[in-house]
């Protein structure tokens, strides 16, 4: 009965015994892997110039190592997820089971979707770029009045936010690809930070904002990231920071070196992120409900997006909130 | 005298646009719909500078600048990519190519495009 239900599941199932020999094998799991002749009571290495246990092997290794969903790829497009969970009794490991999830057809559709939103976002483009183009050939005209200026600049920036929302797709969309190419150059990061200050001068004059920039450790050295990349995620943090300030609030960036890494971190006062909602912040299309409310237009994409370049760069990114107070984000870069 | 551009594009709206800029700006403007016009006034009319988009109708915009960069008269004119693809590997083919910038069009403003054409035909090499 329990060997019937063994080899009837849809995922593959090997077990290992102490000494990492295949104690059990189910049906599936052989099939996946395309072996057909007696493994068992044999050590996985010894099948490791098979083709397609050959990934597993490297994944694995002869011990058998621990692992949570990991992807590999068997080729021929076959993608599995790969989970070993190791059996102990009073502390020493009697056994490893190790399970293969075929997620082929997911990633077929994650794939697809990926080219849909790539295509119709770079569709958009075009009409896009016409509008803005239009609306800026009236504004040099110099022909219309105040108030007309007013409505096809209101119309102009409605196009900008438009094709930040595009932008930020596209980015979602190499992320998730796992090809968001990162060029890394040495940089001085103070200048890369004072360029975007400059960028949001004008907003923060708007809003009134009292601004200052500190350099807290004496000499700064140059850090190895991709600018383009790194330039993206100050400026999320920032255009948030302006974005979510009251008139006349505050914003504070400084840089500090710490233990070999590059802290950044942005203060504001400004209305701050709810106290149940912290989670889940960095999730992909997510809003605060208090900032839906303040700004009913936005992407929620310039966080995870911000997360996903940061930790590509081996740094950590995090804040610290209190609702109503303001929000501090902190992100390090490692120097290596 | 008055500097010469040559766009090449094949969005009506989006052509119209750029040649009004550049005209309002003192430049003289010669359009091309694709390719293979692009290439003939390219000869014909020697422009200081082209821009140029990437998807056409028939020969693509990458074929248009592999063929100014092999044509001993053109070879100079200085091209700037005007697309709107955008992934770092069309921007790299199309530098490696030879051209001297790429701009993405939708996130360019007409001023900024402007200044970038000035900034490479007025500045000192």
């Amino acid at each position: 009965m329990f060997e019937k239900i063994f080899d009837n599941l849809k995922d593959g199932l090997i077990v290992f015994d102490k000494e990492n020999k295949v104690s059990l094998i189910n049906k599936s799991a052989k099939e996946i892997l395309g072996v057909k002749e007696k493994i068992l009571g044999k050590s996985i290495e010894e099948f490791s110039n098979f083709p397609k246990i050959q990934n597993l092997f490297f994944l694995l290794g002869k011990e058998i190592k621990e692992v949570f969903r990991k992807e590999i790829e068997l080729g021929e497009g076959l993608v599995l997820e790969v989970t070993s969970i190791p059996i102990f009794e009073e502390g020493k490991k009697i056994a490893s089971v190790v399970v293969l999830h075929d997620i082929t057809r997911e990633k077929t559709i994650e794939r697809l979707k990926s080219e849909f939103v790539s295509v119709s976002a770079h569709q958009l483009r075009t009409p896009l770029a016409s509008i803005k183009w239009s609306l800026e050939t009236l504004l040099r005209g110099g022909k219309l009045n105040e108030y007309q200026q007013t409505i096809v600049k209101k119309a102009f920036s409605s196009a900008e936010r438009m094709l930040t929302i595009v932008n930020d797709l596209l980015n979602v969309v190499k992320i998730e690809e796992g090809r968001y190419v990162y060029r890394k150059t040495p940089i001085n990061f103070e200048d890369l930070v004072k360029s975007k200050i400059e960028f949001f001068e004008e907003k923060i004059k708007e809003k009134q904002i009292q601004f200052e920039f500190r350099i807290l450790s004496k000499k700064l050295p140059k850090v190895k990231v991709d600018p383009e990349k790194i330039g993206l995620v100050i400026e999320n943090l920032l255009d948030n920071a302006i974005r979510y300030n009251l008139i006349g609030g505050t914003i504070t960036i400084s840089l500090d070196l710490k233990d070999n890494e590059i802290e950044f971190s942005i203060k504001d006062s400004g209305i701050g992120i709810p106290e149940n909602e912290k989670s889940n912040i960095f999730q992909k299309f997510f809003r605060a409900s208090n900032a839906i409310k303040k700004e009913p237009e936005g992407s929620g994409l310039g966080l995870f997006v911000a997360k996903n370049i940061v930790e590509a760069h081996g740094g950590k990114i995090w804040f610290e909130s209190e609702e109503g107070r303001g929000t501090t984000f902190y992100f390090t870069i490692p120097i290596k | 005298m008055k500097k010469k551009v040559l766009i090449i594009e094949d969005e009506n709206d989006l052509r119209f646009f750029i040649a009004r800029a550049l005209k309002e700006e003192g430049f003289e403007v010669i359009e091309a719909f694709d390719g293979e016009e692009g290439m003939e006034k390219a000869k014909k009319e020697k422009p200081d500078l082209i821009l140029l988009d990437l998807l056409l109708p028939g020969i693509s915009g990458y074929e248009v600048l592999t063929r100014i960069k092999k044509d001993p008269e053109l070879e100079m004119i200085p091209v700037l990519i005007l697309s709107n693809l955008g992934q770092q590997e069309e921007i790299e083919r199309g530098l490696k190519l030879g051209a001297i910038d790429y701009l993405i069009k939708a996130n360019f403003t007409l001023d900024e495009i402007v200044d970038r054409i000035k900034k490479i035909l007025y500045s000192p090499k």
